[in-house]
């Protein structure tokens, strides 16, 4: 459960460098962000792509909602500008705001590390929920954010996912709930497990009671216990090129069974031959892409 | 019988008392000092097993002479009627199920599977599931929930198996729909911990109305190995990692996370394998029993209470 989706990145000591993005060991080593994206102003400074080496215009990135301009590599997307992605302008509208974390067993350094992580991302936990709408039509709307401890599944993130779906069971609306998960959040323990079951509860009631349609995004990286509770139960699941996809990270898997594994193991485009997504989606297309599916599903 | 670390004094002790026996042959001479060291054995014994730490019970729960899924299907079902398959892509050997007669139940009964030989335990590698075995348990479930069969599981894994061919097949996305499954079945679920509650792959299978531990069984979102080679970079603090994390049968209990524990034989349940699979068995009975003739509704609603109150959040206003 502890699938650690990101590869190591490159170590440049340039401050903004993309491949920041990708540190998973220092979560996001950019300081607190000044601008909605996190990657704060930025003075024509060009940035080189971690994916095809191209420098690019940052402005143009930023612009791009974090996808590459020369190769569409796609980076992980801050939860506020995913939701400014997908939400019509103004729609937002924020539930269970200022829910934090507790620290459940005591557990030794995790205050100081949730601490940390609200400072860097500027958010309260690795999930931002709400209602908002989607070319007119109102939505659940639940999206993680891989920079808060890896966006570790732990009782807020399990708490608010769970109310999201039960406001869409009682309101019946579509939900649209977006992945983007290194697994467990370790320091809540037996906790974080739970929120497996929590999320499932939930979401086997909105099934239950036809409430609407649900449609999972999956975004780089999505692993372990979100992998394999409320982000793969959808009834339609999109995920962005590129991402990476899977229960248990590629590192556990050559660790435990020497396998070679082949070009491309566990990408969004690996998982759709095998079956287990249903469409990949660029970003920069996504918004109109659940219009669409919406537009079938919803009523 | 493997001998753990900490049981070194035990066998050492027990060693020596059989060499003594042997010498001393039908000869009075060393009996009082065969005597001492029984005492001292005993004395070794209450100290070591009486203070297990967490780490030491999560050995117990792997040790390989432990009894598994054969031993507590024999001990709770007076019949076992075995089905196979996923229907998709094969049969799993590391979860094993069907039809059982327990007293007057009629159940779907199911569970992991580690195997008691070397050759056992290759065949359902170690108790790790692939997809297909999570597919199995699905099947079993959706024909418990139409059949109104209530579902007894037995839990231990060391997790849900990570390979190539698992995540090709979709681990994650079979895990996820043994949860739902679960969730909704409108049947009484019982489950029993007998061994290793390895993370997602143990709760596919216990997301239930009754959860049982076994004293040295443990539940846990990660290997405590793994939580210590991530949360301290030293697979090596594994014990440590095993007291934070709050995993073992009692902990549990204290968080509300389970319904009941079940002491084991001093030493562990393979020290007494039939008293402990004993001790299932009559749980598994009684619980049963307290379920049965529940409202389908009510038991879906109360599950779903059970576990939607789980979590350490702090306030949040209402959407
Ligand atoms: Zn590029």
């Amino acid at each position: 459960m502890a699938a650690r989706g990101a590869r190591g990145a490159g170590r440049s000591e340039g401050r903004y460098e993309i491949r920041h993005w990708l540190s998973k060991r220092r979560e996001y080593a950019r300081p607190a962000p000044e601008t909605e994206s996190g990657l704060g102003p930025i003075d024509g400074v060009f940035t080189k792509c971690e994916a095809c080496n191209e420098p690019v215009y940052a402005k143009d990135f930023e612009a791009r909602y974090n996808v590459c301009p020369n190769c569409e590599h796609h980076y992980p997307l801050a939860a506020p500008e995913r939701v400014r992605l997908l939400a019509d302008s103004g729609s937002f509208e924020e539930w269970d705001g200022g829910m934090v974390a507790g620290n459940p067993l005591g557990f030794e350094g995790y205050e100081e590390r949730l601490e940390k992580a609200r400072r860097r991302s500027g958010l309260e936990d690795a999930v931002l929920s709400g209602g908002a709408a989607i070319g007119g039509r109102p939505v659940a709307l639940a999206v993680m954010d891989f920079r808060f401890v890896g966006g570790s599944m732990g009782s807020v993130v399990g708490e608010r996912v769970a109310r999201t779906i039960e406001r869409a069971t009682e309101r019946r609306l579509p939900l649209i709930i977006v992945s983007a998960s290194g697994g467990a959040r370790m320091f809540e323990g037996i906790y974080s497990l739970m929120q497996m079951a929590k999320t499932s509860v939930a979401l086997a009631r909105y099934r239950r009671a036809g409430a609407g349609a649900y449609v999972s995004v999956l975004t780089d990286p999505t692993f372990g216990g979100v992998t394999a509770s409320f982000a793969t139960a959808a009834d339609v699941i999109i995920a962005e090129p590129g991402a990476r996809i899977g229960f248990a990270g590629a590192r556990v898997i050559e660790q435990t069974t020497r396998e070679k594994l082949p070009e491309g193991f566990q990408t969004a485009e690996f998982q759709r031959e095998h079956g287990n997504v249903d469409r990949i989606v660029h970003r920069l297309s996504l918004r109109s892409d659940l219009e669409r599916v919406l537009g079938y599903l919803a009523w | 019988m493997v001998v753990l670390e900490f049981e070194r004094p035990i066998k050492e002790l027990e060693d020596r008392i059989g060499e003594l026996r042997r010498l001393a042959g039908p000869s009075e001479e060393l009996q009082g000092e065969i005597a001492r060291l029984e005492e001292a054995l005993e004395a070794a014994k209450r100290r070591i097993y009486t203070n297990l730490t967490p780490y030491q019970r999560v050995q117990i729960a792997r040790h390989p002479d432990r009894p598994h899924f054969e031993a507590y299907v024999d001990a709770i079902a007076e019949d076992f009627y075995e089905l196979s398959g996923d229907r998709l892509f094969g049969d799993d050997p590391a979860v094993r199920g069907g039809f059982a007669r327990v007293g007057e139940h009629r159940v779907v009964l199911l569970g992991h599977d580690k195997g008691s030989d070397v050759k056992s335990r290759v065949k359902t590698n170690f108790g790790m599931a692939h997809p297909e075995g999570y597919r199995k348990a699905h099947r079993l479930y959706e024909l418990a929930g139409r059949f109104g069969l209530p579902i007894v599981t037995l839990i231990d894994t060391p997790g849900a198996f990570a390979g190539r061919g698992a995540e090709e097949r979709g681990q994650a996305w079979a895990i996820s729909e043994d949860l739902m499954a679960l969730a909704g079945v409108p049947v009484p679920v019982v489950s029993v911990v007998v061994g290793e509650g390895g993370s997602g792959g143990a709760l596919a299978m216990c997301l239930a109305d009754h959860v049982v531990m076994l004293e040295n069984s443990y539940l846990s979102v990660i290997a405590p190995e793994a939580c210590a080679s991530i949360i301290f970079r030293d697979s090596g603090r594994a014990a440590e990692a095993a007291e934070a994390m709050k995993l073992t049968a009692r902990d549990l209990e204290a968080h509300g996370i389970v319904d009941e524990v079940l002491p084991e034989p001093l030493g562990g349940a393979h020290q007494n394998p039939d008293a402990a699979t004993e001790a299932v068995a009559g749980a598994v009975r009684r619980a049963l029993s307290g379920l049965a003739g529940k409202d389908p509704a009510a038991l879906v609603e109360s599950r779903y209470e059970r576990y939607r109150r789980i979590g350490a959040h702090v306030a949040g206003q209402p959407g």
